[in-house]
C-alpha cells in the first residue's frame, strides 16, 4: 500500500497534466496555475525541513567534536544572525539592523561568492593543462580547434592572421553548434522517456524499488 | 505558423460569414482630423483560436498610405454595439495588420472593432468590423504535432517493453561510466572511505535531477549492501527531502534499515558558490573514495570536479548541461554525456522493462535522424519544402 | 630528456601562481597590447557615430547585476562617453532590480566629465519590473512604462524627452545584459516595433547572438570584455575619451592568461609526446 499510493498519485497527475498541455480552456489553465502555487507552498515546507537538517547536521558535528567542528559553530551563528537581521531589519525603528544586514551581504557574502567564482579561472588553467593532450587524432583535432578559438578572442589572433577570429567564429557556429544539437536530441528523448517511465510506474528507483 | 494558421482561419471565417450573408456593418470611413491619410480597410474580427477565451483577433488591410511612410501605427478600438462608443483596446506599429485583443470583457458576447490609422499629424478611422464572439477551446490544434509524436514515441517504447517482457534479450552498449559504479563502490568499501553523491544543484522540476535521484536509489542500494558510508549534500530543499526518502527506502529494500544514517543526506545552502565551497570542504576533510556528480550543474561544475580530482577520488559525472560537459570530461574519470544520464537507471538495474524503453529511445532517434536527412534533402531540392517542414514541426 | 618528460607533471600550485601573476601584473603595470576592433564592434560604433548630435536619443537598457559588472559596466561607460562626446542624447533604463545603482553610478561619473546635464543630454529612467511588458509598453509610449524618471520628474518635464514617444523616435535600442533578456529586446523592440537593436553581452553568451547578427536583427554586438576594450580603443582613437580604459586593462589580463594557458597546454603536450616516444623506444 505504501508503494501503491505514490504510484497512483503519479499516474493520475502525470496523465492529467499531459492532457492539460493540449487543453487551453479556462478551467484547465486555472488548475495548472493553482498547482504551480501548490508547489510554492510545498517548497516552503521543504525549506523548514532543510533548515532542520542543516542545524541537526552541525549540532551533531559539534557534539561529537568531529574534525574542524568549530566551523559548524560559525555556520550556525551566521544562520541565526543573518535570519534575525533580515527579519527585524524591516521593523520600524530597527532600521540600523537592516542596514547591518545589507552591509554583511555586500561586504561579506558577496565577496566570498565572487572569490569562489574566481577560483574557476585557476581551475580552468590546471584542468586544461592536464587534460588537453594530443592522445589520439581526434584529441589533436580538438586541441587545434581549441587553440584557434582561444586565439580568436584575444588580439594576438588577429596579429598572427586577420582571418583567425572569423575561423574561430565559424568553429563555434558550425561544428560546435551541430554537436550541441546532436546531444540535445538525445537529451530530449531521454527526458521524455524518463517522464514516461515514471508516469507509467515502470521506473520506481525513486521509491527505492529499483524498478522491481 | 501560428500567424499563417490564424490567417487561414480568418479567411475561412470570413468566407463563412460572407456566405451566410451576415450583416457586416458598413459605416462609411470617417476622417477624424485632417484627412490626409486613408484609413485601413476590410476590418475582420474572429475568435482567437486555441485559447482560454476572452480574446478576439482583429485583422485589416493596411492603409494605402503606409507605402508612403505616412502611417506610424494603428489603434484598435472595441465596442459592444456597432454604433456605440469605441474604447481603445490596443496599438500596433505600422507593418502589422492584425492584433490579438486579449482583454475582451466577456465570452459569448458580440463585440465590434474599428481600426484607426495614426500618422504624424492626422488620423483616419476605419469602418466597423463584423461582430465577433470570444470563446474558449478544448483542444489546442497548434499542438497536434506534439500529440502525434508523443503517441508515436509511447507506442514504440511499449512495443519494446513488450518484447523485453517476452524474454527477448536486448543489446545495450557498454557505458564505461556506469560499468564503473560497482567498482567505485567496492573501492570505497576497501579503503574505508565514504562515497560522495551530489544530485546536481537544480530543482526537482528538472528531469536531470529526477534521473540523478533514480541513480541515487541504485547507488544507495549498493552502499547499503557493502555498508559503505554515503554523503549526499543538497542545494534544493525539495530535492533534499526526496533524496532523503530515496536513500532510506533503498536501505529498507536491501534489508539494512539499521545501517541507514539519517544524517547522511543533508542540506547545505541555497547559494550556488556557497554550495560549491561546502562540497569542496567535505571533499577536503572526508576524502571520499568516489565522487558522483550527477544531474544539472552550472558554473560550479569545474570547481567541484577539480577539487575532487586533487583529493584522488574516482569521479563519475553526468549531466545534460552541455556547457558543463567539457569541464566534467577534463576533470573526471568517467562522464555520462546527455542521454547516458537518463539511461543510467535502466543500465544499472538491468530491469528488462527499463531496457525496453532504452531501445524505444534508440529507434525514435533513428526516426528523427531519418526525418533530418529527408528534410535536408528536400530543402536542398526545393527551399519551399523547408518552410513547410518547419511549420509542421513548430509547436504553438 | 627527463626535464621534458617532467613537463607533464607541473605541480598545479605553480600553475595557480602564474595565473595569479598573469592577472595581477597587467592590471598594475600599464601594457601596450594592440587592440584590433572586431567587425561587430565596429558596426555598432559606426551606427552610433552616425546619429546626428542634439537630435533623438538612443535608448540603453542596462539589464545586469553586480556579478556581471566587470564585463558589462565598461561597455556602458564607453558607449555613454562616445555619446556625450558627440552630443548624442541617451535614455538609460534597466529591467534588473540591481541594475539601477550601476547605471546611475556610471552616469554620475561620466556626465560631469563632458558637462552633460540631466534632462537635456541624458535621462535616467531607473528600474521597472516586468521585462516583456515594459518592452511592449515602450512600444506605445515611454510614459506608459515610465511616467517619471528615476528622480520622480515627469518625462514631459524633461526637455530632451519632448516629442519622444516610443521606439519610432529612438534611432537605436542598445541592450547590455548577461542574460537572455537581450533576446526579448530583439523580439519586441526589433521584430514587433521595427527598432534598430544593438547588444552588449558577456563573453560566454556571445555564441547565442551570432544567429541574430547573421539575420540582421542586431546592428552590432559588443562581445564581453573584448568588445568593451575595442569600444574604448575606438573612443580614444577618435579623441572622444581620455578616461582610463578599464576594459582594455582587463583585456590585457585576459589575453596574457590565454597565452599562459596555451603555453601550459603546449608544454604538457611536448612532455606527453616525449614520454610516449621514449616508452615506444623501450
Amino acid at each position: 500500500m505504501k508503494r501503491q499510493i505514490p504510484l497512483i498519485i503519479v499516474l493520475t497527475l502525470g496523465i492529467f497534466f499531459f492532457i492539460q498541455f493540449f487543453v487551453p480552456s479556462q478551467i484547465s489553465t486555472n488548475i495548472y496555475q493553482t498547482t504551480l502555487q501548490w508547489t510554492l507552498v510545498i517548497s516552503a515546507f521543504a525549506i523548514v525541513l532543510a533548515i532542520g537538517s542543516l542545524v541537526n547536521h552541525h549540532m551533531l558535528k559539534i557534539k561529537r567534536r568531529k574534525p574542524h567542528w568549530w566551523n559548524s559553530i560559525v555556520t550556525l551563528v551566521a544562520l541565526v544572525v543573518m535570519a534575525l537581521l533580515g527579519i527585524f531589519g524591516r521593523v520600524k525603528g530597527l532600521e540600523p539592523l537592516g542596514e547591518l544586514y545589507r552591509k554583511l551581504f555586500h561586504y561579506v557574502q558577496s565577496p566570498m561568492d565572487q572569490a569562489m567564482f574566481a577560483i574557476l579561472a585557476f581551475y580552468m588553467a590546471s584542468a586544461a593543462y592536464r587534460a588537453f593532450r594530443a592522445r589520439s587524432q581526434e584529441a589533436a583535432l580538438l586541441l587545434i580547434s581549441g587553440f584557434i578559438v582561444m586565439l580568436g578572442v584575444i588580439p594576438f589572433g588577429s596579429m598572427i592572421w586577420s582571418k583567425i577570429p572569423d575561423i574561430a567564429e565559424w568553429i563555434m557556429m558550425v561544428p560546435n553548434m551541430a554537436a550541441k544539437r546532436g546531444i540535445l536530441f538525445g537529451v530530449g528523448l531521454g527526458m521524455t522517456a524518463t517522464s514516461l517511465k515514471i508516469i507509467l510506474g515502470i521506473e520506481r528507483s525513486w521509491l527505492g524499488g529499483g524498478g522491481k | 505558423m501560428r500567424l499563417k494558421i490564424t490567417g487561414l482561419l480568418l479567411m475561412l471565417c470570413w468566407a463563412t460569414a460572407a456566405m451566410a450573408a451576415s450583416p457586416v456593418t458598413a459605416a462609411p470611413p470617417e476622417a477624424v482630423s485632417v484627412a490626409v491619410i486613408a484609413p485601413p480597410s476590410d476590418i475582420k474580427a474572429v475568435d482567437t483560436p486555441n485559447d482560454a477565451g476572452h480574446a478576439i483577433t482583429v485583422s485589416w488591410q493596411a492603409s494605402p498610405d503606409e507605402a508612403q511612410k505616412l502611417i506610424e501605427g494603428y489603434e484598435v478600438l472595441r465596442s459592444e454595439i456597432s454604433d456605440g462608443e469605441f474604447v481603445k483596446a490596443g496599438y500596433v506599429p505600422y507593418g502589422f495588420t492584425s492584433f490579438d485583443d486579449q482583454d475582451v470583457p466577456a465570452n459569448g458576447k458580440d463585440y465590434f472593432y474599428r481600426v484607426r490609422a495614426v500618422g504624424r499629424e492626422s488620423q483616419a478611422l476605419s469602418a466597423v468590423s463584423n461582430p465577433a464572439r470570444a470563446s474558449e477551446q478544448w483542444f489546442n490544434t497548434l499542438r497536434i504535432n506534439a500529440l502525434i509524436s508523443c503517441i508515436l514515441f509511447t507506442i514504440i517504447v511499449m512495443i519494446f517493453i513488450a518484447r523485453a517482457r517476452s524474454g527477448q534479450s536486448l543489446f545495450i552498449r557498454r557505458i564505461a561510466g556506469l560499468a564503473a559504479v560497482e567498482e567505485a563502490v567496492g573501492r570505497a568499501t576497501e579503503m574505508g572511505r565514504p562515497i560522495l553523491y551530489v544530485p546536481g544543484i537544480s530543482t526537482i522540476a528538472d528531469v536531470a535531477t529526477i534521473a540523478a535521484l533514480n541513480i541515487l536509489g541504485q547507488v544507495a542500494k549498493k552502499t547499503a549492501e557493502y555498508d559503505t558510508p554515503l554523503l549526499v549534500p543538497n542545494k534544493d530543499p525539495v530535492v533534499f527531502t526526496v533524496a532523503q526518502e530515496i536513500v532510506k527506502e533503498a536501505y529498507n529494500e536491501i534489508g539494512r534499515p539499521d545501517a541507514y544514517n539519517h544524517d547522511s543526506v543533508f542540506y547545505l545552502t541555497d547559494s550556488q558558490m556557497g554550495f560549491a565551497s561546502g562540497v569542496d570542504g567535505i571533499m577536503a576533510r572526508e576524502k571520499p573514495a568516489t565522487n558522483f556528480f550527477l544531474g544539472m550543474f552550472y558554473a560550479e561544475s569545474l570547481i567541484l570536479a577539480e577539487t575532487g580530482a586533487e583529493t584522488g577520488a574516482i569521479q563519475i559525472a553526468g549531466t545534460d548541461a552541455i556547457h558543463q560537459l567539457p569541464f566534467f570530461i577534463t576533470a573526471c574519470d568517467y562522464t555520462l554525456i546527455g542521454e547516458e544520464l537518463y539511461a543510467a537507471s535502466a543500465y544499472l538495474s538491468r530491469e528488462p522493462m527499463l531496457l525496453g524503453t532504452l531501445k524505444g529511445q534508440d529507434w525514435s532517434k533513428a526516426i528523427i535522424v531519418l526525418l533530418l536527412i529527408i528534410g535536408l534533402a528536400a530543402s536542398l531540392i526545393n527551399p519551399g519544402i523547408r518552410v513547410i517542414i518547419l511549420q509542421m514541426l513548430r509547436v504553438g | 630528456m627527463k626535464i621534458l618528460e617532467n613537463l607533464t607533471k607541473i605541480n598545479r600550485r605553480y600553475i595557480f601562481l602564474l595565473v595569479a601573476l598573469a592577472v595581477i601584473i597587467p592590471l598594475i603595470v600599464p601594457m601596450k597590447l594592440p587592440t584590433i576592433p572586431g567587425k561587430y564592434t565596429v558596426k555598432l560604433y559606426g551606427f552610433i557615430d552616425k546619429i546626428p548630435p542634439q537630435s533623438q536619443p538612443i535608448l540603453i537598457a542596462a539589464d545586469y547585476s553586480p556579478s556581471m559588472m566587470p564585463e558589462l559596466q565598461p561597455m556602458l561607460e564607453a558607449v555613454i562617453r562616445h555619446c556625450f562626446a558627440k552630443g548624442i542624447r541617451v535614455v538609460i533604463m534597466t529591467l534588473d532590480p540591481n541594475g539601477a545603482a550601476l547605471s546611475e553610478e556610471a552616469l554620475k561619473k561620466i556626465a560631469p566629465e563632458y558637462g552633460a546635464v540631466n534632462g537635456r543630454d541624458y535621462a535616467f529612467l531607473g528600474f521597472k519590473p516586468g521585462s516583456s511588458i515594459v518592452m511592449m509598453s515602450i512600444g506605445e509610449n515611454f510614459r506608459q512604462a515610465f511616467p517619471t524618471d528615476f528622480y520622480g520628474t515627469p518625462l514631459d518635464s524633461l526637455p530632451m524627452m519632448n516629442g519622444i514617444r516610443n521606439y519610432a523616435d529612438v534611432p537605436l535600442v542598445l541592450s547590455i545584459a548577461g542574460s537572455a533578456i537581450t533576446q526579448g529586446w530583439i523580439a519586441y523592440a526589433h521584430t514587433r516595433y521595427h527598432a534598430n537593436v544593438g547588444a552588449g553581452c558577456t563573453a560566454v553568451s556571445t555564441a547565442d547572438y551570432y544567429p541574430f547578427l547573421q539575420a540582421g536583427q542586431l546592428v552590432g554586438l559588443l562581445n564581453g570584455m573584448k568588445g568593451a576594450s575595442e569600444y574604448e580603443y575606438l573612443n580614444k582613437k577618435n579623441g572622444y575619451s581620455s578616461a582610463a580604459p578599464v576594459a582594455t586593462k582587463g583585456m590585457n589580463a585576459v589575453s596574457i592568461v590565454h597565452l599562459l594557458l596555451m603555453l601550459f597546454i603546449i608544454l604538457g603536450n611536448i612532455g606527453y609526446l616525449v614520454t610516449r616516444h621514449n616508452q615506444s623506444k623501450k
